[in-house]
Parts: structure tokens; C-alpha cells; sequence
């Protein structure tokens, strides 16, 4: 067994040796589409992450003219407390809305603005999320309201921009998958090749069909390995150092699931492009 | 050792190699096969390595009918069976060492069996000098000497010669019929496919005539070509 391993070894490396710049071609394509799949991955945990967050505190706003009448503003707000779906509401008078907005907004334009122009506004928590749309409809034509404003809305569009965004990085990941698997695939097929006598020796003096295989396998598998491992460094810095809100931010260990499923497809494309090569090309 | 029981052949492209062709070949027996090209000779080589497998009747090896054995231990067949080729075969960025050894380490034996079988043989066929050598510094006769004691390296019950002589002048052809007779004494059965007429004449073994894939002639003792009506019984 000893003995073996170490041919195997051996081989393996003359092979990539040999074929360094198909392996090299192949290894890049594998870490390019595998930090697609892996960017992918990311955006898709980083988005449901985010808006988890934001549908745990989503509110709805009743903004009111900033001319209401006193008596409107009771009006709207005896219903808000009586309307089953709403958990809670919190007025919020002119004064404190201009002081939110201050903090909101920069300086340039928070200095133009007068308590007076200022909406005041009714912060309401609806029981279920996706009630809040049911508040916008009912509040949103009463007399002395603005509008009414529920971030779900704004979550949902996101979402559907994320989701194209990460199909399209999918489809270009499977476009790229493939192209790594033929290329794979084409450096053991180069390989096989380039040791056909060596292959014809074997099989004549009774080589096993998987001492003749093995090297081969072992070479497409290390160049999956070595691909997705370029990947991982690519995803990691990526999510290091790419600037992110805090919503968005994902844990280590979300991180880590990224680079394992990135290092098992590798492993995968490797295995499987050899072993394609060899059941075509290796004839034992 | 060797028997054929009523083997036929035909090729998928419908060429017939070999017909109804029986016969016996004992342990330590020394056997010419003769004939014209495309006569059956590579085909009856092909099917004891089992590299073909005949349509018709069986063949045995060791007693063992090798139309049986699973694909996956056909290898294990293959290790009791030296071969050796007109064109030599030799992997040409190895040396004469390293091509001797490779027969050993790709079936998994250890490298003390190399280091000690390895020069063994290399002495056995004359080349101990020429161990560090590439098969491209050599001649044709020492080529092929590197590849009998590859085929031999292992000790074959069987070795199998496809024309070894085929490329190599009156002197060289000497030594490696002298070499394949030295082998044949060690009580290896040898079977070798000629058309050196010279060669079969002189040693006067048993030669087997194949004519368009039957076998015409089985003689002990034989020479190349006879009287067809005098020779054969």
C-alpha cells in the first residue's frame, strides 16, 4: 500500500507538472465560477438575514399633514387603537419627528427644514408584517393624512433585486461550472495522452485497473481542490473587507458554510471531469 | 499449461483470425508459431492475454478457463504472462533500469523486491552495464534484451514473443533466441510467433502452422515451411 501511495503521488504531480498550463487554466476557471457560486451564496444569506431584521421591527407610519387639525389626529388615532392588527402605536409629535429627522438626514438638508413643515406621524407596529399593508389601505385617503409609509414594501423590492441578482450570478456560475469541468476534463484527457505507453506497459504486465486509474483521478480531484481553495480566499476577503451595513452583516459561521459548499462543488467538478476522462479515454 | 478447445474467432469487422483450433501446449514447452501475416498469430497471442476473448470454444490457462475470470482479475491473469514485442516497447525517458523496474512497482511490489530482482535479471541478460542508460543509447539487440527481462522481471509461468526478432540482424536475433532458450530451461512455457525461418530451422522446436486462422501443421521438432505432404501429422 506504501508502495502505491507513493506512485500515486508521484504521478500525480508529474501530471500537473506537466500539464502546468492547462492546470493552471483549469484551477482559475473552477475558483472564478466557484467565487460566483459563493458571492451568491453570501448575497442570498446576507439578504434574508436583512430582512428578517427589518420585518422583526417593521412598522408602519401614518404621516400626518403637517396642517392636521387636532381633532383628525384623534380621529385617526382612536381607530389605529382599535384596529385588531395593530399591536401598538406611538404618536409622535412635530417637534420629535423634526429631531429624528435632524439625525436622519445630513446637514445640507436637515437645515433647511422648520418644525412647522415637519408631518407629525403615528409609529404602529401591525401584529403580522404582512399587515401593514392592510393599515396603508385603510389609512392612507383618511382626511388629514399624508401617506402612509410600511418598509415592507421597500423589503419585498430588494429582495426581488437581490433574487435577479443572484440567478444571474447562478447562471454564470453553471456557465463557468461546465466550461471548468470540460477543461478539467481535457487536461486528464492531455494527460492520459502524453502516458499512453506507459498506460500500454501497465495493462501488459498486470497493473490493477485502479493503479492505472488513481493518479488520474487524484489529478482532476487536486485541481477542484486547488480551484475552490483560490475561491474560498476570494470569498473570505470578500466578505472581510467588502463594505456592508450591519443588517447585512453575516456571522462567521455563515461564512463558513459559504466555503464548505464551495470546496465540496470543486471537489465534485474535479472527481467528475477525470472520471469522465477516464471512463472515455482510459481504456483498461 | 496452455489449452485451446475448438477456439474461434471473427472480428467484429467480420475478418476470421482464428477457426476451430485446438490444441495443447505443456509447462516448459518451447512452441514456434509460423504462418503468413494475417494468419492468426497475434490473435492466438491476443486471446492468451486475454485481451480478446474467442467466440467459440474455450481456452485454459493453468487449468483455469480464462473465459471465466472476472474482468477486474484479468491483471492477476496478465502477471503470470511475460510479453514481449518486435517493436521493444521500452518507455523512452526511463532507463533501462527504471523500464525494468516499472513492470514491478506498477503491480505493487516493494522497493526491496526491485532493488534486489532488478539487477538480477539486468545481469541475466547482459545489460548490468548499461543500467543508468536511456533504451535511445542502445542498440536495437540491447532494446530488446531490456525488454525480455522486463517481460521475465517477474517470473511468468508463460512468456509470450509477438516476432521479437523481427527488427534485429542475424546476430542479435541469436542472442535473444539464446536468451528466450535460457528462460525456457527455468521451466517457463514460451510461445513465440516468427516468420525467421533460419532461426526455427535451426532449433528444431515444436512449430505450429497457421494458414488463414487454422492450423495446418503441429509438429515436434519442426522447421519453418515442409513439404505439406511430408511434414505434418
Amino acid at each position: 500500500m506504501r508502495v502505491y501511495f507513493r506512485y500515486a503521488i508521484k504521478e500525480t504531480l508529474s501530471n500537473l507538472w506537466r500539464n502546468r498550463m492547462m492546470t493552471v487554466a483549469a484551477v482559475l476557471t473552477v475558483a472564478v465560477s466557484l467565487s460566483l457560486v459563493g458571492a451568491a451564496l453570501l448575497l442570498k444569506q446576507s439578504a434574508a438575514q436583512a430582512s428578517a431584521q427589518w420585518q422583526q421591527g417593521t412598522r408602519v407610519t401614518v404621516w400626518m399633514q403637517p396642517t392636521v387639525s387636532p381633532s383628525e389626529i384623534a380621529s385617526v388615532q382612536s381607530q389605529l387603537s382599535n384596529l385588531p392588527i395593530v399591536k401598538q402605536c406611538v404618536y409622535y409629535s412635530q417637534l420629535q419627528d423634526y429631531n429624528e429627522a435632524l439625525k436622519l438626514l445630513p446637514q445640507s438638508e436637515s437645515s433647511v427644514l422648520k418644525v412647522s413643515d415637519m408631518p407629525s406621524s403615528f409609529r404602529c407596529v401591525p401584529t403580522v408584517p404582512s399587515n401593514a399593508f392592510v393599515v396603508e389601505s385603510t389609512f392612507a385617503n383618511q382626511p388629514g393624512v399624508y401617506k402612509v409609509t410600511a418598509p415592507e414594501q421597500q423589503i419585498r423590492e430588494m429582495n426581488r433585486a437581490i433574487r435577479v441578482l443572484q440567478i444571474v450570478f447562478l447562471a454564470l456560475a453553471g456557465v463557468l461550472l461546465l466550461s471548468a469541468t470540460v477543461l478539467i476534463l481535457n487536461t486528464i484527457r492531455m494527460a492520459i495522452f502524453a502516458r499512453r505507453r506507459e498506460v500500454s506497459v501497465m495493462k501488459l504486465v498486470g497493473a490493477t485497473n485502479w493503479f492505472i486509474r488513481v493518479p488520474y483521478i487524484t489529478e482532476g480531484f487536486v485541481q477542484g481542490l486547488l480551484g475552490s481553495l483560490v475561491a474560498i480566499l476570494a470569498v473570505t476577503a470578500l466578505h472581510t473587507w467588502y463594505p456592508l451595513h450591519n443588517e447585512f452583516r453575516l456571522n462567521t459561521s455563515a461564512l463558513l458554510g459559504t466555503n464548505a459548499v464551495v470546496l465540496a462543488v470543486g471537489v465534485v467538478i474535479g472527481s467528475v471531469g477525470s472520471a469522465i476522462a477516464i471512463r472515455r479515454f482510459l481504456d483498461v | 499449461m496452455i489449452r485451446f478447445e475448438h477456439v474461434s474467432k471473427t472480428y467484429k469487422n467480420g475478418t476470421l483470425a482464428l477457426k476451430d483450433v485446438t490444441l495443447d501446449i505443456e509447462k516448459g514447452e518451447f512452441v514456434f508459431l509460423v504462418g503468413a501475416s494475417g494468419s492468426g498469430k497475434t490473435t492466438f497471442l491476443r486471446l492468451l492475454l486475454r485481451e480478446e476473448l474467442p467466440d467459440q470454444g474455450r481456452i485454459l490457462e493453468a487449468g483455469r478457463d480464462i473465459g471465466e475470470i472476472s474482468k477486474w482479475r484479468v491483471p492477476y491473469l496478465r502477471r503470470n504472462i511475460g510479453c514481449v514485442f518486435q517493436d521493444f516497447r521500452l518507455l523512452p525517458n526511463k532507463t533501462v533500469f527504471e523500464n525494468v523496474a516499472f513492470a514491478l512497482e506498477v503491480i505493487g511490489r516493494p522497493r526491496s523486491t526491485v532493488d534486489s530482482q532488478v539487477p538480477q535479471i539486468l545481469e541475466l541478460v547482459g545489460l548490468a552495464d548499461k543500467s543508468k542508460n536511456l533504451p535511445g543509447e542502445l542498440s536495437g539487440g540491447e532494446q530488446q534484451r531490456v525488454a525480455v527481462a522486463r517481460a521475465f522481471v517477474n517470473r511468468p509461468l508463460i512468456l509470450l514473443a509477438d516476432e521479437p526478432t523481427g527488427n534485429l540482424d542475424p546476430t542479435n536475433s541469436e542472442t535473444i533466441m539464446a536468451l528466450l532458450e535460457r528462460i525456457n530451461r527455468t521451466g517457463t512455457t514460451v510461445v513465440m510467433a516468427t516468420h525467421d525461418k533460419v532461426l526455427v530451422d535451426r532449433m528444431r522446436r515444436r512449430v505450429i502452422e497457421l494458414d488463414k486462422g487454422e492450423m495446418i501443421r503441429d509438429q515436434v521438432r519442426g522447421v519453418y515451411g515442409v513439404d505439406k505432404a511430408a511434414g505434418s501429422f
